[in-house]
């Protein structure tokens, strides 16, 4: 039997990795400079990084897929060339990878640097000219060193982390969608903790406990088992046409037709997202409350406490880990939906953030990024699937580390709370 | 004529007569005191029902002031019951009813309009297991009082270090009032708990078995704390101990299976009690 | 199934009737040996003393170990706190029997006196109360120990009556005064005897009511 759980254990842990690992590996050598290899072919001059190989089968011969960029000149980023043909291999020098703001990176030569643009020339001879304002970064790949591609990968995290995106999200950062993610979870949380313990509360502390709850709490239960995308369609149907319709009317009627609450945004989408995972915090809480021992309220029924000074000051603190606990599951839950999401106020690309400098500085109304959105999006919906292949690992890898991170800051408060309460089987 | 040695004796009795020798009756252990104390809390004619069960039948029992009432009887006979009425913490059960009266003072606390939260900040109770909250000692000694509305905290300062002196627990944790109240040992938590009882200023004290999770050291601290505390207090105890019932109360009431048995001084109680069932019970034949 | 401490008090009071019964033997058999003038049973009575002197020591132990490791309540208390007290009675009662034993050796040789018959009935009569409180003890009659209570002053009577006699036959008669006084002594070792037959029956009463009827004169002034 030991050994029966040990290795369900073991698998358990492998399948965790394995998954993270690839992702990773995927992911984060994306931003390692590759070698910029010249080949000869049948065709000509190719320069460019190798991003990868297949063997031969059937009657495909075994080729190799270059990565060439210069989309503006070639039309394409990829080019497969039969592995056979492949001759001289060499990697030049002075051959740079130019990052662009537009049409992707260039693959080539710099002939002339003058300050506010540059002269280029591809391997094949063609020309071309780039004003500075355009480059994002140079980089002589075969010409650095370890420190040399160090710098670079910093660089190319940092930009991606906190930059803007571009090309259609194939490029650049995900700032933004870190930002709507990060911010939509806390607007989410603060919906659903106290919509979720006050529930609990009404089941466990006030209501008498007959059928009727019996029936609630099955119907509470539930909840939790409905697909996401109906709650986005409630969340449209309802938070969105009707109560977003009556704001706009009562509020905003100046500005229609242009909607302002009746349309997707950050608030109704947070709202949608607590309501979907109010049943694991009304589960949590109510296993919670049910945890602080008998003999607590008791005592301090005796002292002359009414029962909601009782509940305030004695239960709920007694339950802080376990609704805690709760909200994590929620945090977790809420972070990776998408499919709601998509109805209530997520883009592919917002104009500006929900959180800025101009007032009320908080914008409820405003449509916002989401990771999960951006990798359903770059990975499926670009028209350059090729190249965003890297982004949508780096950006899972990055959606899964943020979701580490709000659990493991919540955990830490909560054992931190569990010593103080002591004791409590949560 | 001769005055001879017996007669100077006998002068000398008459002008300095020796003390009183101490009638008899005069010497109990017991202050006589007792039998003419006001009563503090007096049940009347009690019946309690859990649903259909009945199990309490035709309580009648006095509690004057100032004094000790021991509770006696085997597990289920009622006596936590009773002492549970006496604050109504049987309220919070379902489907308990109860008709009779108790009087604490001069009012019946079963009357349609009475304030039972009032009630319980008039009375103190100590339960079985001490249950301290997982706050801080100063926390949970002014708990009382806060849920009273007190904020002034010179106030709460005063009755937090008067109830940890009076429960003989100041001077362990005077310098760490601010740790949590957890990390007392098991006796030192229940005196914990009756600190925080006597913050309020209770006029009647409900202890339910406060020593049988005890080891005998930290148990005759608590008995002998009640002692002192009788002087201020009324109390009323539960215990399953005759030894501690023997030596901590003035009264002393046994119970079995609901009804009051025999009541009456405890001295008298245990050397020579009325009943055939309270001498078989308290010397160990049953029960 | 009976508690293990009834065992313990069962074998008390066996001990304890073990001693009231040898003293009950010794107070007939010294009457005896004064009506009969027997040099034999005195010397048996002054023998059985050390049984009584052994059985003081381990009921008084026995009582100790048990007040200490049961702590008993109510009637159980009361067997042990009244036991304590019998044990010295009856020790006493040998001891005096003793004394008259040896007093009926001396007088054995003279020719009787008058006033024997007196002396038998003094005897007899306080015999039949160190009996009667035994066997109060043994059954738990508490009628039986106020009867003895009661009949303690009809025995002081009749010691007066005998002490009287005594001194008129002192006073008439010179030399009997020998004789006389060895009679008084044996006379005042019966009347102790009574008394101490008294005092088991209070405390037999004691065990089987719980109320103290000692000095009754004091009684009365309190109640």
């Amino acid at each position: 039997m030991v050994w029966l759980s040990g290795a369900a254990l073991a698998l358990s842990l492998m399948m965790m990795l394995g998954l993270v690992g690839y992702i990773a590996v995927k992911g984060l050598g994306f931003f390692w400079p590759s070698p910029i290899v010249q080949v000869q072919t049948t065709e000509g001059l190719i320069l460019g990084e190798i991003s990868a190989q297949e063997k031969a089968h059937g009657s495909d011969p075994a080729k190799t897929q270059f990565r060439v960029c210069n989309r503006d000149l070639y039309g394409q980023d990829y080019r497969w060339v039969p592995s056979a043909e492949i001759q001289a291999l060499q990697r030049p020098l002075d051959a740079v990878l130019i990052e662009r703001l537009e049409n992707g990176p260039f693959i080539g030569f710099i002939q002339e640097n003058t300050g506010d643009k540059l002269s280029l020339r591809t391997v094949d001879g063609q020309t071309l000219e780039v004003p500075s304002g355009q480059v994002v970064r140079i980089i002589p790949s075969n010409a650095l060193g370890v420190v040399g591609k160090s710098r670079v990968y910093a660089s190319r995290l940092w930009e991606f982390v906190a930059g803007a995106p571009r090309e259609s999200n194939t490029e650049g950062g995900v700032f933004p969608a870190i930002f709507g993610t990060v911010m939509m979870v806390l607007l989410m949380s603060i919906a659903v903790v106290p919509l979720g313990v006050l529930a609990a509360l009404f089941l466990r502390e006030y209501a008498r406990q007959g059928w009727v709850i019996r029936a609630l709490r099955i119907a509470v239960n539930n909840l939790a088992g409905v697909p996401s995308i109906v709650f986005g369609i409630f969340g449209l149907g309802f938070f969105i046409y009707t109560v977003g319709g009556t704001l706009d009317q009562i509020f905003f009627s100046q500005k229609l037709p242009t909607p302002t609450f009746g349309t997707g945004g950050i608030l109704w989408a947070s709202l949608t997202l607590a309501l979907l995972t109010v049943p694991v915090v009304i589960v949590s809480t109510e296993e919670a409350l049910a945890s602080v021992p008998r003999s607590q309220r008791e005592a301090s029924l005796a002292l002359g406490a009414t029962k909601w000074q009782t509940i305030w000051k004695v239960v709920l603190p007694g339950a802080l880990p376990g609704i805690l606990t709760g909200l994590v599951l929620a945090m977790a839950r809420g972070a990776g939906e998408v499919a709601p999401l998509m109805l209530t106020g997520v883009v592919k690309l917002a104009p500006s953030m929900p959180l800025d400098g101009s007032f009320p500085f908080l914008h409820l109304d405003r449509k916002f990024m989401h990771l999960g959105f951006h990798i359903y999006d770059v990975g499926f919906q670009s028209p350059n699937s090729e190249a965003a292949k890297p982004m949508v690992f780096m950006t899972t890898l990055l959606l899964l580390l943020i979701v580490l991170l709000l659990n493991l800051a919540a955990l830490r408060l909560r054992s931190k709370l569990r010593a103080r309460v002591g004791g409590s089987s949560f | 004529m001769s005055t001879g040695v017996l007669d100077m004796e006998l002068e000398l009795e008459a002008k300095h007569p020796p003390a009183a020798m101490p009638r008899y009756r005069d010497m109990p252990l017991t202050d006589r005191a007792v039998l003419e104390a006001p009563n503090m809390v007096s049940v009347e004619d009690l019946n309690l029902f859990y649903g259909s069960k009945q199990a309490l039948h035709g309580i009648n029992l006095e509690v004057r002031k100032n004094t000790v009432m021991a509770l006696i009887g085997p597990s289920g006979c009622g006596k936590s019951t009773l002492l549970r009425c006496i604050n109504r913490m049987n309220d919070l059960i379902d489907n308990v009813k109860i008709d009779g009266r108790i009087r604490v003072g001069e009012s019946d606390i079963y009357a349609p309009d009475v304030d039972v939260i009032g009630l319980r900040m008039r009375m103190g109770m100590v339960f079985q297991k001490s249950n301290p909250f997982p706050k801080s000692i100063y926390e949970n000694v002014a708990y009382g009082l806060r849920v009273q509305g007190v904020k002034n905290r010179a106030v709460l300062d005063e009755a937090v270090e008067r109830s940890l002196i009076s429960a003989g627990l100041w001077d362990e944790v005077k310098d760490r009032l601010n740790e949590s109240g957890l990390g007392l040992s098991g006796g030192q938590q229940q005196r914990l708990c009756i600190a925080r009882a006597l913050a309020v200023k209770p006029e009647v004290l409900l202890m339910d078995e406060p020593c049988s999770a005890l080891d005998p050291l930290a148990t005759s601290r608590i008995e002998e704390l009640i002692f002192e505390l009788k002087r201020d207090f009324t109390i009323v105890i539960v215990t399953h101990n005759m030894q501690q019932a023997a030596r901590v109360s003035d009264f002393t009431a046994f119970f079995w299976m609901g009804k009051l048995i025999e009541v009456g001084l405890t001295e008298k109680l245990f050397t020579n009690p009325r009943e055939r069932m309270t001498e078989d019970y308290i010397s160990g034949r049953f029960g | 199934m009976g508690r293990h401490f009834d065992n313990e008090l069962r074998d008390l009071k066996f001990s304890l009737l073990a001693m009231a019964g040898l003293v009950e033997e010794m107070v007939e058999l010294v009457r005896q040996a004064f009506s009969e003038r027997s040099d034999a049973k005195a010397d048996r009575v002054i023998a059985l003393d050390q049984n009584v002197d052994e059985l003081e020591l381990s009921l008084d132990q026995a009582c100790i170990d048990l007040l200490a490791l049961r702590a008993p309540f109510a009637s159980d208390l009361r067997l042990l706190a009244s036991t304590l007290k019998i044990v010295p009675e009856l020790e006493r009662i040998g001891d005096h029997c003793t004394n008259i034993a040896r007093r009926v050796k001396f007088i054995s040789s003279y020719p009787h006196i008058l006033t024997a018959s007196q002396i038998e009935e003094l005897g007899e009569a306080t015999h039949s109360m160190v009996k009667r409180a035994v066997d109060a003890f043994v059954n738990g009659d508490a009628e039986l120990a106020k009867a003895v209570i009661a009949e303690d002053d009809r025995v002081d009577e009749l010691y007066v009556q005998v002490s009287k006699d005594m001194l008129q036959i002192m006073l008439q008669d010179p030399t009997a005064i020998e004789r006389a006084s060895h009679l008084i002594i044996l006379v005042k070792n019966w009347e102790r005897i009574a008394d101490q037959a008294t005092n088991i029956a209070e405390e037999v009463l004691f065990i089987l009511e719980g109320v103290n009827v000692k000095h009754p004169y004091l009684q009365k002034r309190d109640s």
